[in-house]
């Protein structure tokens, strides 16, 4: 269902009693050492983390703010992370609440979003306008994957467009592990950054389309390589959608298995390699995946594993989510770098990750930190390591 | 004084509570501060309600005339010598005293002693563990007044730990209660921070220059029963030193903590040795003599146990003889004033705080000052609180020599600056301290400011903290 | 605000960092307290050092602008609420922790909260004892300002018992350091009474009415591992509350102990007791929820054996749940907020203190109101020092029922009369005590004096501390 509630909505939001802690919590027990990337990457007035983006959005919705472009910037100012929930102690969800309450404000101006959508709605990604280039990638892997198959590989158009080495690594991965997968032709977007930037009439539509796709495909498992497209398919479309979908994996779950039951043995990495893995928000408090891959990075021979700072549930997000790296580029590097430095302190040589978009954002930050430190997705490590 | 006022005055506190007479004036004009000169006051008044001291002070105000508040007169620096023709307000007949069982605590009018209270007290088992070497002379609400310290305070720090709230008449001649106790409805001290600033802290260590403390409220505790006397041997004063923040980082019960150094030691010896039956010992270069104190017995043990292991982790020893600790504890109201005094010289007296890991800093500085002056003396001190240290070094001259009596005064000087240098803080302020230090200019503003509002006159102890 | 004026601002602290935005402004206009009503300030400025501060004070008050300092905004009681039109001046960008291990202290930034304190100080194994409930989101500072107290404080009492000096900024622009490192040699913080009257103590409470604190130093302990956690059932409030002095009086060492009333757990179980696992029980009519801790495992046993033997003379038993406690303690950063949100309610707080031995007039007074008005609520309180008791009631209301909290809001008021009458002190004197604390007029006289002389302008956070 894409109608919102807006009186539970009200009553949500009015569950934030502004306690503050959501800001910045050092809590070592817990793990917590900060909490809003964004309140940490900016000027840090109020309006940056959630305390202030939800009381924006209730004076917005209750008409105490003009809805306008910058007063609206707070609620787009925000990586929808969901750390701030992670911490919270009230009796709700705050990162959804502020995601709803885009929805319900989606007639405030906002070139960004809807720009997205357009691309989303019409070329099939959220990148540029016209559909060429998203499947560029097959056509290097040195064999035709079907369009039909019991597994569907869903790329995702981060994979596919922006990190097509990715793409094939997972191909290749599916082919070594003798797994017959198939590729849409025309693979939709799942649709995320317009669940999460407001668009969800929209989103809902698309994901129609999605699902007609993934059924044409008559596939029983769809495995997906991004976070951001597993939290979509596998919770928001049943979710929000009502849509029923067939089974819905993330690679490293898969391939965990599969490595688990010896089903496929790992060459080692090299000696004593220090992995630090990132946990991606979608895959980590939105789903709660978070030993898979780690069990997964520690399954190859070679291989330390070491931990950030801030880990797992109380990890500090990358800065590409909620629409945010579109949104706010500069401000969603600045947060990717603070992640980086956070692997470097860590002493890690590689930040495994097992979402593109995070990849993405992770490279960008090293960039603007000069750091040398490499960025990998479990895929990519893995994929010359099976024997 | 103006006949008119001593007039007022009487009518105040009756005539047989004013005086005029030379002879009263001339012993008002010093304290026990030798080494200071005396000032004649023009009159002497000796309230006995604190609505009389606020009726004094508001004839005070209206005359201008300067007062010198005075408790015990035993005070060390000169904080109680009066000002030319001025007025000394003696707070000793003020002398109530009310336990607050229920409330661990007690109030006490201006006018009583430690020495008082403590027999007072120790009929409900019950103490205030912390005591002024002057305890049987000097009243508590002077020694909150200029924030003493004493036996006891290693573990509960100086007096103004102890503090719940004061009843203190301003300059203009209102009275204020700080502390819960400014709830009339209150059933009594029990909190000091109660009512938004702490109003308290103000008239703690004031020397008098806010306002007069009439009643004074503070802390009781289950007296204690189990005491530890001990002396612990070290080669060297970093040792020495970081054994007193060991006791403290472990929570031992150290109630009284003392570092002598050996030649001090052995000169304090030459003094007291026979007096206080302590046996012939070659003292190491360092000894510290320690009272530790529990409400209860297998406390005392536990702390006995891991003191000795601190000192021997040090690479200390325990010494094993206990007359010295035992000497200073159990007759702690009296015993320090008999060894300030029974060598028979007069002496300078420099009262400052170190931390105790500065400790050799001010042996160094007040060595070299005796040095460079030829002055004998003598310094001893404790350990008081979290992690600050009390000196008290004497420097000592013949009372019958003007002369050297200068020329101590003139050491007392340069030492203080010395002092400060090494990161040392007064132990109860005087000008001497801080009165050309540039960066404490906007510090002394404040409590100028903080004087001038409260006391528009400047009436109350002019120019103890220097020009106000 | 005057343009000119936010440029000037700009100028000091850099475009970035001031903001008259009107989503800012409004992100400003509330903080963690409910039931109070918005005011949108002028400007919001986020300085970085006390420099800073000082310019930007010293501009306000030459165009007399009206200034509420604000730190975490965690203040409930409408402490950090702005003036129309006025200026923010929030503190967390003054970062910094210098640690003196062997001064047994720590200086903090304004910005610092507990959490970070905390975990800086694991690190050396150490701790300061207190947090307050909101320790993820207040600062040290802030806390200062208010005189907090939380867990730790059974022991050793509020915040301002850990405070050794203060850097502060005055609103005449002047920067001034209390305690010994008012002393620029010193080498560090070691002592707080060091340079005459306690100047300390005067920010302490303040709520940000007379000076900006820009730095902290504290106490810091050797971090304790032995924890003992129990629950004390009693037939009658007397017996709980005589209890908890028993315990402070024979030296055992409560970190946090709290009185439930029958049913006051009740509620507090429905709500929580299965969230933090503990058992179902029939809880009798007063029920004492203590964490003992010691640094060492001897003295813990030997607290928790001399606690059994005081409850059981009391007439009261060990009930054994230990859930209760440890909950409590473990989770002390974060539970307590837990439990002031899970049910949903918004409510109003009216922190106050009690002596133990009168905790219960303040629930008896707090149920008379609820049922007076008809509202639900929750009361609690912990023993927070030598013998204070800190309450802290919620009145609950609909946040989307605004008649239900301008009933609240009255009853609350009408409330702290009643308590005070009781012989309450406020904790916190916010705002809403003005004119409800008969008998004190000369006390706040002095106040209000003192906040003239240190802000003739009224500048700085004007009638927040009881109304001043
Ligand atoms: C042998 C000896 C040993 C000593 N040992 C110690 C020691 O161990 N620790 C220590 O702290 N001190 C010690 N002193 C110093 C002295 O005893 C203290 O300073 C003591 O607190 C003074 O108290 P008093 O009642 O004698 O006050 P006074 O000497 O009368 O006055 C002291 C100061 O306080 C002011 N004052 C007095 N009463 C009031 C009042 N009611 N309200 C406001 N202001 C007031 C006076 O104006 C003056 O500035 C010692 C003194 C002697 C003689
Ligand atoms: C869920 C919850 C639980 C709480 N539990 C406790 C508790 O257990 N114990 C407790 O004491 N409090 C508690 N509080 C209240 C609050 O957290 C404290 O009052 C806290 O100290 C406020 O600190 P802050 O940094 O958030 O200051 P703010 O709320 O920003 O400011 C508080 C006051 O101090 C002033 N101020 C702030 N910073 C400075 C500064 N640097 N210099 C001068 N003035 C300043 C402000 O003007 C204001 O008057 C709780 C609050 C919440 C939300
Ligand atoms: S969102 Fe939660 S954590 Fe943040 S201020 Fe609101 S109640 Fe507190
Ligand atoms: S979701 Fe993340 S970025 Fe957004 S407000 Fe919460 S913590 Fe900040």
């Amino acid at each position: 269902m894409t109608e919102i509630d807006l009186e539970e909505l009200m009553e949500n939001l009015a569950q934030c009693r502004r306690c503050g802690i959501c800001r910045d919590a050092v809590y070592e027990d817990m793990g917590f050492d900060g909490i809003c990337p964004v309140w940490k990457n900016t000027a840090g007035f109020e309006t940056s983390f959630m305390r202030g983006k939800l009381m924006i959005a209730i004076a917005l919705l209750e008409g105490r703010l003009e809805k306008t472009a910058d007063n609206a910037e707070a609620l787009y100012s925000c990586s929808l992370c969901g750390n701030c929930t992670e911490i919270c102690a009230a009796e709700f969800d705050p990162t959804k609440s502020l995601e709803l309450a885009r929805a319900v404000l989606s007639d405030i101006p906002n070139e960004v979003r809807d720009a997205i959508a357009e691309r989303i709605l019409t070329t099939n990604n959220p990148y540029v306008t016209d559909k060429k280039g998203k499947r560029d990638w097959v056509a290097e892997l040195g064999f035709e994957p079907p369009t039909k198959a019991d597994t569907l590989y869903y790329f995702g158009c981060t994979a596919g467009m922006k990190l097509p080495e990715t793409a094939k690594a997972a191909a290749k991965l599916l082919k070594a592990a003798g797994i017959e997968f198939a590729v849409l032709e025309d693979e939709p977007c799942c649709g995320s950054v317009m669940i999460r930037t407001g668009r969800l009439q929209d989103a809902k539509e698309n994901a129609k389309k999605v699902l007609e796709s993934i059924q044409e495909s008559g596939a029983k498992i769809v495995l997906v390589s991004c976070a951001g497209c597993l939290k979509t398919l596998r919770k928001d479309y049943p979710e929000k959608f009502n849509l029923s979908m067939p089974k819905v994996v993330h690679f490293v779950e898969h391939f965990l298995e599969l490595v688990k039951s010896g089903k496929i043995k790992l060459k080692p990495l090299g000696e004593n390699v220090k992995i630090t893995y990132h946990d991606p928000c979608h895959m980590g408090r939105e789903l709660g995946i978070y030993e898979e891959p780690r069990d997964l990075l520690k399954a190859i021979p070679g291989v330390e594993l070491v931990e950030m700072e801030t880990n797992r549930r109380a990890a500090m997000c990358c800065g590409a989510g909620g629409g945010l790296r579109s949104y706010d580029p500069e401000l969603s590097k600045k947060i990717a770098a603070d992640r980086v430095r956070e692997a470097e302190n860590a002493g890690a040589e590689i930040i495994a990750n097992a979402c593109p978009f995070c990849e993405q954002n992770l490279e960008s930050g090293a960039k603007l930190i000069d750091s040398s430190i490499g960025v990998a997705d479990i895929v990519d490590l893995i994929v010359d390591l099976i024997e | 004084m103006d006949q008119k006022v001593v007039d007022e005055l009487a009518r105040i506190v009756g005539d047989e509570f004013v005086s005029t007479r030379d002879d009263v004036l001339l012993t008002y004009s010093a304290s026990a501060s030798i080494g200071y000169d005396s000032v004649r006051p023009g009159a002497i008044v000796r309230p006995g309600s604190t609505q009389e001291v606020a009726d004094i002070l508001t004839v005070a105000n209206k005359y201008k005339i300067p007062v010198t508040p005075r408790s015990g007169g035993s005070s060390l620096q000169g904080e109680a010598i009066p000002r030319p023709d001025g007025l000394v307000i003696e707070l000793l007949r003020l002398k109530d005293i009310t336990v607050f069982e229920d409330l661990r605590s007690v109030r006490v009018g201006a006018g009583i002693t430690f020495g008082r209270l403590d027999k007072f007290l120790n009929q409900y088992d019950l103490w205030v563990p912390v005591y002024p070497e002057s305890a049987l002379v000097c009243t508590l609400a002077g020694n909150v007044a200029v924030n003493g310290a004493g036996p006891g305070s290693s573990t509960y720090g100086c007096i103004a730990e102890m503090v719940l709230g004061l009843e203190v008449v301003l300059p203009d001649g209102t009275i204020i209660q700080t502390g819960t106790e400014g709830n009339p409805n209150a059933p009594g001290p029990f909190l000091r921070y109660a009512f938004g600033p702490d109003l308290t802290g103000l008239f703690i260590g004031s020397l008098g220059i806010l306002g007069i403390i009439t009643s004074v409220s503070v802390k009781a505790f289950k007296k204690m029963h189990h005491f530890h006397y001990e002396t612990y041997g070290f080669d060297r004063a970093e040792q020495t030193e970081k054994f007193l923040m060991d006791l403290k980082q472990n929570e031992i019960g150290v109630l009284f903590a003392s570092i002598y150094e050996g030649e001090i030691l052995s000169f304090f010896m030459d003094m007291v040795e026979v007096e206080f039956g302590i046996p012939k010992h070659e003292w190491p270069p360092f000894t510290i003599s320690a009272i530790l104190g529990r409400v209860r017995e297998d406390q005392l043990k536990s702390d006995t146990e891991l003191t000795k292991r601190i000192c021997e982790e040090l690479g200390g020893h325990v010494i094993g003889i206990s007359e010295l600790p035992r000497g200073e504890w159990d007759k702690r109201m009296w015993t320090f004033a008999r060894t300030s005094y029974l060598h028979g010289w007069h002496w300078r007296i420099l009262y400052h705080h170190q931390t105790p890991s500065n400790w050799h800093r001010s042996i160094e500085e007040i060595w070299a000052v005796m040095d460079k002056y030829g002055l004998l003396g003598h310094t001893a001190g404790f350990l008081t609180g979290h992690g600050s240290y009390n000196f008290y070094p004497h420097l000592y001259f013949d009372p019958q020599d003007r002369e050297e009596e200068m020329k101590v005064r003139e050491a007392h000087k340069e030492l203080a600056q010395r002092l400060f240098k090494t990161g040392a803080v007064p132990f109860k302020l005087a000008p001497y301290w801080i009165e050309d230090v540039e960066e404490m200019k906007d510090y002394l503003n404040l409590i100028k400011t903080l004087k001038r509002v409260m006391d528009p006159n400047n009436i109350m102890n002019p120019g103890i903290f220097g020009e106000m | 605000m005057n343009k000119r004026i936010v440029s000037e601002l700009a100028k000091i602290v850099g475009e970035e960092y001031v903001s008259t935005r009107e989503d800012v402004l409004l992100t400003y206009s509330e903080t963690a307290s409910m039931a109070k009503d918005p005011v949108t300030p002028g400007a919001v400025v986020r300085p970085g050092s006390a420099e800073e501060v000082s310019q930007i004070l010293q501009l306000c008050n030459k165009h007399k602008i009206l200034v509420t300092p604000r730190s975490g905004g965690s203040s409930l009681q409408g402490e950090a609420i702005p003036k129309p039109d006025g200026l923010v001046v929030e503190l967390l960008r003054i970062k910094g922790i210098t640690l003196h291990k062997e001064l047994r202290s720590v200086t903090v930034g304004a910005g610092m909260t507990f959490g970070e304190l905390d975990k800086f100080l694991n690190q050396h194994d150490l701790w300061i004892p207190i947090a307050p409930e909101s320790a993820l989101v207040c600062t040290v500072a802030g806390n200062v300002a208010v005189n907090g107290a939380g867990t730790g404080s059974s022991a050793y009492g509020s915040i301002a018992e850990m405070v050794l000096g203060v850097e502060v900024v005055l609103p005449n622009g002047e920067i001034i350091q209390t305690g010994s490192e008012a002393n620029p040699n010193a080498p560090g913080p070691f002592l707080r009474y060091a340079f005459g009257p306690d100047l300390t103590g005067l920010f302490i409470g303040s709520l940000g009415s007379l000076g900006i604190i820009t730095k902290v130093s504290l106490k810091t302990y050797k971090r304790m591992h032995h924890f003992h956690y129990e629950t004390y059932g009693f037939d009658t409030a007397e017996q709980a509350e005589k209890f908890l002095i028993e315990i402070k009086n024979n030296d055992v060492l409560p970190m946090f102990a709290s009185i439930y009333e029958g049913p006051v757990l009740s509620f507090f179980m429905d709500m929580v007791g299965e969230e933090y696992g503990i058992p179902e029980h029939e809880w009798p009519d007063r029920t004492i929820s203590m964490t003992i801790g010691r640094l060492r495992e001897d003295q813990l046993k030997s607290d928790v054996r001399k606690a059994k033997e005081i409850c059981e003379q009391l007439g009261g038993h060990v009930i054994g749940i230990s859930e209760l406690p440890q909950g409590e303690w473990d989770g002390r950063l974060w539970v307590f907020v837990r439990t002031c949100y899970i049910h949903g309610w918004h409510w109003r707080t009216l922190y106050h203190h009690q002596t133990p031995t009168n905790s219960h007039r303040s629930v008896e007074e707090i149920t008379a109101a609820m049922d007076e008005h008809g509202f639900l609520g929750h009361t609690a309180g912990f023993l927070s020092g030598h013998a204070s008791f800190n309450l802290y009631p919620h009145f609950y209301f609909d946040p989307l029922d605004r008649e239900e909290e301008h009933m609240i809001r009255a009853a609350h008021d009408e409330l702290a009369t009643a308590l005070y009458k009781t012989g309450a002190v406020p904790f916190k004197l916010a705002e809403y005590w003005k004119g409800r604390m008969e008998g004190m007029e000369d006390y706040m006289k002095l106040l209000s004096a003192i906040k003239e002389a240190l802000d003739p302008n009224g500048i700085l956070n004007p009638g927040v501390l009881g109304g001043i």
